[in-house]
């Protein structure tokens, strides 16, 4: 079968010319079988070379294009479109990269030469094999699911809101802010951080673009960019928000008492709490694994209650026998019912933002440190507690035993920076560290305050001025140790020791009655799980992996989700909502109101007629793409979810899987002609 | 005008393609009425002579089983394959290189050391090999060339059709019969036989799970074998997926997996390797010593995978000897 | 094209196309763009190999590696190093009169 190709060549500049006898390729080209004519041009992808291409094309009217040129990562796409402007289809059209994988990289010419010979034959020949390729649209919905209401989640949740979009922002707990609710200042301008944090909280709660769901998760997403539809499931939290003003007098009488999580259980707080003092929304949460209806008095939380001395036997009897309905009787509003179920809410959607923020390594997997196991011991998110005056102390530094510390040791890259445990760098460490010591020094004036740091990590405006305001404090010690450190906590009879050996290898035996610890940042619990339900894949340390790491850091592997702050790697709040804005961005330019969506053409395709249903390929697809048709018992193929990898087409064993573009028979005749 | 002339013959084989045509029962005589045998060894009393004297095409079909692995084979193949107007590549051996074929990971060397020399049974202390010219008093005897790889019949000669099988089962005999007669012939080069994997037909497909995985590899003497339950599923190699079905499942209905004599389907070229690519694809393990683990415990994969088609396979043979 | 669209196939189709090695190149085992791609490469290869040895195929001529486009060093050092393993070894298939192909 005889095929008019169409052969043009680009000398790039001198980039390829200079290196490549392109007359010699002309020639070449020329005489090989099914090529109808060979150009060369200056500079192809110029406006002059593509107006050329363009009109040339039109003219000769070649049934296959192939063009010999630079990657197909740099200028497939350019060509595509040139050529579709000559109503060319521009999958009848192949790339020959004789710039990077041969000008720049072979230095004999006249090998050089050869090597693009051999390329240009595969390319002749592959070109013949190929089928013209139509693109298919499809309607989307641009509504957007934001997974985390955490500073990048509040932001993407925030812009996307302005810009019109329906925005579903889906929390864990029963209120927003993410981590940063947690902290009384933060680096380096020692702002408040809930005044900081406030004013975008309450935008979160009024937006009527922003449907808050909080005390949820998302546990079921199916589909794809532009038509993903997602299962939330909201926790019963038996307050009615609607009618709740955030009183406060449901707390009160509650007679159950359990350690506060919110302070990482340095306070108590009832069944029926609200975390904090000021979380927004203002509405109690009541948490059913405690409260005594829910728990019932078989689970011995009474008798618990009773032995902790929290009931008196009165109550405990009272409590026995009937259920506790104090939070209802105290609110005048009406808004406890007891009878509320976990309930699932559907919501469909076409974007995803996921903004589900991060975790600490947990410091007592190194016994040195004797977190877990010396009271006075803390990591830097239970310190942030101590330190906020909506925190267990009321913002005084406090010890346990309610004396002010008269010293007190902040430990540097506690699990970070280490082969043994998490290998990166937990990139906010330092400047946190140095934040406390600043506060530590505010809140407990003449205490002694040691930062033991490895290596100073202060990138980026203001900071550096900022460890150079603290390295004159006289009464902040820095002392410089190597990784992995030697630094050991011991419980003496008053105080701390903190032995660390320092750069110069000088033992510095501390006395310290405080001990902060800086661990890594780890991804949060849910990530796994979300990678999983999602499908986006996660990096070797457990975070949600970016699409390229400088040039798509808020993408994913699939199209339509995003990710955004800690959740994708550590870093500081300024670059969590700067990701929060930059996943934003993405989601109004991949999606848009009126806009179809155009589909990869590029992707798997099962024979119906062939397919005996082995069922090899269905588990295999990394998207879910290949059902199994119960009736028909064949697999088919969802050309909207394929995403073209490929990997079910190398498998099935009777070929009935196509790879659409990258055939069988296209790669047999590229190997068997480079190779000739 | 008379019968159309059929001739039949075998190469490389051990005698069961002969046996499934007498296992047409009565249908054979159907046949003997159709057509008129010209040449048939192993059945009647003709001789090479008789086929040279015949015209260029005017054998009508020619049914060669076998495969090729001497020059005495490449020869007749050659010479049928000029007498007639179509060739039948009739068998797994023919079609594919068959069981004879595995001889392709050894050479002439190491099977005339093992046969002449080295079998325990063996007791040649003249060292005496065959020998392709021998001169005796009467003259020169000569014996056909053995060679270093057996090759499938369309590597020698031109084929037409080819029935797969191990042996071909009677229908598919008598389909291809009827189809010559009639006339009535698909596109030349193909397989007379369904063009989708055994799995479409097979009982036990249902028993398999929709994401197939294997996490432990066993051998058909290792374990009681499930009468009904997908033998892949069971961590048995079963190579239906990547054959061609056709077959009537007999070894699946004798409780063994399929070995793939019916070859690939038509869109496969290397039926080994694709069976490779399905089975590691679906050992259900990330590990790389895990996996490492798995595909160790598989005993001679390359015999395995190409119990059938080593010939026909894209490397042909062990490249090494 | 993802390692995973490699197709055992391929590999023997570069070998009986004359190639003397075959190399392939993907993305580190959880880096993989299309999420596992490489360890279904990862699997096909380890049982090819072992194949490929029965087919009297040195190791050395088939490898596979994981280079992330950061990496150009490493790429340099795989692609020289299994072109001096490769020409070591010589020529594969030296007698296409005894497979009768080509």
């Amino acid at each position: 079968m005889q095929v008019r190709v169409g052969v043009y060549i680009c000398r790039c500049g001198t980039n390829i010319s200079e290196n490549i006898d392109i007359d010699d390729l002309i020639q070449f080209s020329s005489r090989l079988e099914n090529v109808a004519y060979v150009k060369d041009q200056p500079l192809l992808c110029s406006e002059d070379g593509k107006n050329f291409l363009a009109s040339d094309v039109a003219q000769e009217k070649p049934e296959r294009v192939v063009i010999v040129a630079c990657t197909p990562k740099e200028h497939e796409k350019t060509f595509r479109n040139t050529l579709l402007r000559a109503s060319f289809n521009p999958y009848l059209f192949q790339m020959v990269n004789i710039r990077e994988q041969v000008a720049w990289v072979t230095a004999d010419k006249a090998a050089a030469t050869e090597k693009a010979k051999a390329y240009i034959r595969a390319a002749v020949k592959r070109v013949t094999l190929h089928e013209p390729l139509e693109k298919k649209e499809i309607e989307c919905n641009t509504d957007v699911l934001v997974i985390g209401a955490g500073p990048a989640g509040m932001e993407a949740a925030l812009l996307l809101a302005k810009a019109g979009r329906k925005v579903y922002l889906v929390e864990k707990n029963s209120f927003v802010g993410g981590k940063v609710a947690r902290y009384e200042e933060v680096f380096p301008k020692m702002e408040c951080a809930s005044c900081m944090l406030e004013p975008k909280m309450d935008e979160i709660l009024h937006d009527e673009n922003i449907e808050l769901i909080t005390s949820s998760e998302v546990v079921e997403v199916l589909g794809y960019l532009g038509n993903f539809s997602v299962k939330i499931k909201r926790r019963a939290t038996c307050v009615d928000k609607e009618k709740c003003i955030g009183c406060g007098a449901c707390y009160e009488p509650c007679p159950v008492s359990v350690r506060n999580e919110f302070d990482y259980h340095l306070s108590d707080r009832k069944a029926i709490h609200i975390p904090y003092t000021g979380a927004l929304p203002n509405v109690p949460v009541l948490d059913q694994g405690h409260c005594l209806r829910f728990a019932k008095t078989d689970s011995g939380m009474v008798q618990e209650a009773l032995n902790l001395g929290l009931i008196t036997q009165e109550e405990f009897e009272n409590y026995k026998k009937q259920d506790c309905t104090a939070c209802q009787e105290a609110c005048m509003f009406d808004a406890i019912t007891y009878d509320k179920q976990d309930e699932i809410l559907e919501r469909n959607i076409g974007s995803i933002i996921v903004a589900i923020g991060f975790e600490l390594f947990d410091p007592s997997v190194i016994p040195q440190f004797g977190y877990g196991k010396i009271p006075e011991v803390y990591t830097g998110l239970e310190f942030e507690r101590i330190l906020s005056q909506t925190g267990p102390t009321g913002g005084k530094l406090l010890m346990k035993n309610g004396q002010e510390p008269r010293s007190l040791a902040i430990i540097h890259c506690v699990g970070s920076r280490n082969k043994k445990h998490k290998e990166y760098c937990s990139s906010v460490c330092c400047l946190y560290a140095l934040k406390f010591a600043r506060l530590a020094e505010k809140h407990a004036p003449g205490a002694k305050i040691y930062d033991i740091y490895a290596d100073w990590c202060v990138p980026g405006k203001d900071n550096q001025e900022f460890l150079d305001s603290l390295k004159e404090k006289k009464n902040i010690y820095f002392i410089h140790t190597n990784l992995p450190l030697s630094v050991a906590v011991k419980q003496n009879k008053d105080s701390l020791s903190v032995s660390c050996v320092d750069v110069l290898g000088k033992e510095n035996p501390l006395a310290a009655d405080m001990v902060v610890l800086c661990p890594a940042i780890i991804p949060a619990r849910d990530t796994s799980r979300l990678s999983e339900m999602l499908l986006i894949t996660s990096g070797r340390d457990g975070f949600f992996a970016e699409g390229h790491t400088k040039l798509a850091p808020v993408s994913t592997n699939i199209e339509g989700i995003f990710i955004a702050g800690c959740c994708q790697g550590p870093k500081d709040i300024q670059s969590s909502v700067a990701q929060g804005a930059a996943a934003a961005g993405q989601v109004l330019s991949v999606l848009v109101p009126g806009r179809k969506l155009e589909l990869d053409v590029i992707t798997a395709e099962a024979d119906e007629n062939s397919c005996a249903g082995c069922m090899t390929c269905i588990g295999l697809c990394p998207y879910k793409a290949i059902m199994f048709d119960k009736e028909k018992k064949i697999a088919v193929v969802n050309t909207v979810l394929c995403k073209g990898c490929g990997t079910c087409v190398a498998a099935c064993p009777s070929g009935c899987l196509k790879g659409k573009h990258f055939t069988e028979e296209q790669i047999f005749a590229e190997i068997e002609e480079v190779l000739k | 005008m008379g019968k159309p002339k059929v001739a039949f013959y075998w190469c490389a084989s051990c005698g069961g393609c002969e046996e499934a045509v007498v296992d047409l029962a009565e249908d054979i005589l159907k046949v003997v009425e159709a057509v008129e045998f010209v040449f048939w060894p192993v059945a009647m009393d003709f001789k090479v002579k008789d086929v040279e004297s015949l015209g260029d095409g005017e054998i009508a079909v020619s049914f060669i089983n076998g495969a090729i692995r001497t020059g005495e084979q490449e020869h007749m193949a050659k010479l049928l394959r000029k007498k007639s107007g179509l060739v039948v590549a009739f068998g797994a051996c023919a079609h594919i290189g068959g069981t004879p074929g595995l001889a392709n990971f050894v050479n002439r060397k190491k099977i005339f050391d093992w046969v002449y020399f080295n079998a325990p049974s063996n007791d040649n202390p003249g060292k005496i090999i065959p020998q392709e010219k021998t001169k005796v008093e009467v003259g020169e005897l000569t014996l056909p060339e053995f060679y270093d790889t057996v090759y499938t019949l369309d590597q020698v000669i031109d084929v037409d059709y080819y029935l797969p099988g191990c042996a071909p089962p009677p229908d598919l005999i008598m389909k291809a019969v009827e189809a010559i007669l009639s006339g009535n012939l698909p596109e030349k080069g193909s397989v007379l036989a369904p063009d989708k994997a055994l799995c479409d037909t097979c009982k036990r497909k249902t028993t398999k799970p929709e994401r197939a995985s294997i996490k432990e590899i066993r051998r058909v003497h290792e374990v009681m074998l499930d009468p009904e339950r997908c033998f892949l599923d069971q961590g048995i190699i079963c190579l239906g997926p990547a054959t061609r079905d056709g077959c009537g499942e007999r070894c699946i209905n004798a409780n063994m997996p399929c070995r793939g004599c019916f070859g690939s389907t038509s869109r496969i070229e290397d039926q080994g390797a694709k069976f490779l690519s399905a089975l590691a694809s679906i050992i259900d393990m990330n590990e790389e010593e895990e996996i490492k683990r798995i595909i160790d415990s598989i005993v001679d994969p390359a015999g395995i995978f190409y119990f059938y088609s080593l010939p026909a396979s894209m490397l042909r043979r062990r490249l090494d000897i | 094209m993802c390692t995973g669209r490699i197709d055992p196939q391929f590999v023997l189709k570069a070998f009986q196309s004359g190639a003397d090695g075959v190399l392939i190149l993907g993305c580190h085992p959880g880096d993989c763009h299309y999420k596992e791609g490489n360890y279904k490469a990862l699997r096909r290869f380890h049982l090819l190999k072992r194949m490929l040895k029965q087919f009297g195929v040195d190791e050395g001529r088939f490898r596979l590696d994981w280079v992330s486009a950061s990496e150009g060093e490493k790429f340099v050092e795989v692609i020289r190093d299994m072109v001096a393993t490769v020409k070591k070894l010589g020529p594969l298939m030296t007698d296409k009169e005894k497979l009768r192909v080509g």
